[in-house]
């Protein structure tokens, strides 16, 4: 490498760092002044050390009197729970079924649902409210737990990735007496996981950071969840900066920790899939 | 295989006894989820249609239901309200769908072109995607409002920055930039992936017959990975819009109407002022409009996108 290039690399690094460093000043601001005193988050000039730390703020979070933050966090830890384990076992057995199944009609189908892709979540906000009530599961997690089990982008990736396990090991389970259902489950499954792994992620993204969903259909406070809890108390407590903070933080938390240990299966499964979200 | 094209070891009537058993398993396998598409995607599909063609107003109440053809349809372009925010969902759109796509572009360039710590970087920048918007929300709302430390810090350098989030021209676009912010990342690392098939050798063959940099670039990158181009151009399309939980975490709709674009719209349509069939109407013109938007992309990629 002539030193030139060298340079030039260098000077890429930085510069690409000073981007990475100022698009992620807003979470080191959040951390940072999540440990401040209220006054001491607006001070000029800004450190970002504390210069008294404190858990004061999310001491308010669990105490203050008005909004149940630990219900809130519970509910959307259970519901994002219950969404992946439900969504990976749908969707893959769904995908075992279009992947490694000859059936009749099968194409015609796939094709119904990859068309139904396209359908904007707008259309769908009013009808679906019918049917939950209906269903009585309005007001209650399931309204947002089941809709997003029939995720159909998940069912066509992995279906890709089924299909391009080779033909020739189930084929030997086969001789070997296994129906389809042990194949599914002793052979695809366990060949598919990183595939299924960057669902598992994305999951968990998607369903934690709803905002639409519980905004549109939870309306009792005390089965809120996270994302619109913390709108409520962040209208709510206004002046409260350092408050604010810390309920960003512990709702930012988990998932930028999830992203820190997992960014193979997120960051890859995008590069190579071309997940769109 | 399919069993019917080996003939040679069974005879077809075994092997159309076969091909039922698989016809029965490939159903069992798929219908437990085409029931639930169905009572989720499907009917809801079908009854937003019917909705958008009759007189509902207000979600469980159905009395007094008639038929009303084209009329709801008639309202969304008559109404000076709606048409205004239809308008602003295009300016959205023309602030986020450039910006995302020639950021990704050039962030993706640089990382593909040498850096250190390749996959530091790409994380670094990945990282406001996974967030949650809300809490964002929260912390731009700090960041932008008066006297906060940076904009504190921009008028001590003789700046006089304006609250961008409350003011009614800038508000918009602010809120657009923020998206871009957030969903950069994504169209990088798939502009990435993109740039790392284009072959060495090509640029390599190119260097040596005496071409630029910027003549590299233009003349065998970007139309190398005009596929990747197209698809991240539909796909931002229809992201801005929908984009309903950025605006409303950010600034539900105001100051006074200037964020309130479509998405917002059909939302308060329907659950402040209790217009079901005029709401729906409103999200299939939306809906319309991302196809037909996507439909020219489609007759246009002859002339630019290289299989």
């Amino acid at each position: 490498m002539t030193s030139k290039k060298k340079s030039l690399k260098i000077a890429l690094t930085v510069f690409i760092l000073l981007i990475g460093l100022v698009s992620n000043f807003p979470f080191l601001f959040m951390i940072s002044s999540s440990f401040k005193v209220s006054g001491e988050v607006m001070k000029f000039p800004w450190h970002l050390i504390p210069e008294n730390p404190t858990l004061m703020n999310f001491q308010a979070l669990l105490t203050n009197g008005i909004y149940n933050f630990q219900k809130w966090y519970l509910n959307t830890v259970v519901m994002t729970a219950l969404t992946i384990v439900i969504k990976i076992f749908f969707v893959s057995f769904t995908a075992y079924g279009f992947a490694r199944i000859k059936f009749k009609g099968k194409d015609a189908i796939f094709l119904v649902l990859l068309s139904a892709m396209m359908i904007p979540s707008d259309i769908m906000i009013l009808p679906r409210y019918m049917i939950f009530k209906n269903l009585h599961i309005l007001d209650t997690m399931w309204s947002l737990i089941l809709p997003s089990c029939v995720d159909v982008y998940f069912v066509f990736l992995l279906r890709q990735s089924f299909v391009s396990i080779p033909d020739s090991l189930s084929e030997a389970a086969k001789i070997d007496g296994c129906g389809h259902f042990r194949i599914y489950w002793q052979i695809i499954f366990p060949l598919a996981k990183p595939a299924i792994a960057t669902m598992a992620l994305f999951s968990f993204t998607w369903s934690w950071n709803d905002y639409m969903g519980p905004y549109l259909y939870i309306s009792t406070m005390d089965k809120q969840m996270l994302s619109v809890g913390v709108k409520l108390f962040s209208s709510g407590l206004i002046q409260d900066y350092g408050s604010q903070m810390a309920a960003a933080t512990a709702v930012l938390l988990p998932i930028l920790i999830a992203f820190l240990f997992c960014q193979k299966f997120f960051i890859e499964g995008v590069a190579s899939s071309g997940v769109k979200g | 295989m399919s069993k019917e094209k080996t003939p040679v070891f069974k005879t077809k009537e075994k092997a159309s006894i076969a091909q039922k058993k698989e016809n029965r398993y490939g159903w069992l396998f798929i219908s437990p989820y085409l029931i639930f598409f169905t009572v989720f995607t499907g009917i809801p599909f079908v009854i937003a249609i019917v909705m958008s063609f009759l007189n509902m107003k207000y979600i469980t109440r159905l009395d007094n239901l008639k038929f009303v053809g084209l009329q709801n349809f008639i309202k969304v372009f008559t109404n000076k309200e709606i048409m205004a925010s239809l308008i602003r969902t295009f300016q959205y759109s023309l602030v986020y769908v450039p910006l995302i796509m020639i950021l990704g572009f050039v962030l993706a360039f640089m990382l593909n072109n040498g850096v250190y710590m390749k996959k530091a970087m790409r994380s670094l920048v990945f990282m406001p995607y996974v967030s949650n918007m809300v809490a964002v929300a929260v912390i731009f709302k700090v960041l932008l409002g008066n006297n906060s430390p940076v904009i504190v810090a921009l008028r001590n350098m003789g700046f006089d920055p304006p609250l961008l989030l409350l003011n009614l021209k800038l508000a918009l676009p602010t809120v657009a930039m923020i998206s871009v912010w957030k969903g950069v990342g994504l169209n990088m690392v798939v502009y990435l992936g993109a740039l790392q098939e284009v072959p060495a050798e090509l640029l390599e063959a190119a260097q040596i017959d005496g071409a630029t940099k910027w003549q590299r670039i233009r003349s065998i990158i970007i139309p190398m990975i005009s596929p990747t181009t197209f698809f991240l151009v539909i796909s931002s399309i229809i992201g801005s819009f929908q984009n309903f939980t950025c605006i409303q975490a950010l600034t539900e709709g105001g100051p006074g109407q200037a964020t309130t674009v479509m998405s917002v719209n059909i939302v308060r349509t329907a659950f402040t002022k209790y217009e079901t069939s005029l709401a729906s109407a409103m999200a299939f013109v939306m809906f319309a409009l991302v196809m037909i938007v996507t439909l020219i992309q489609w007759r246009g990629q002859k002339k630019w996108v290289n299989y």
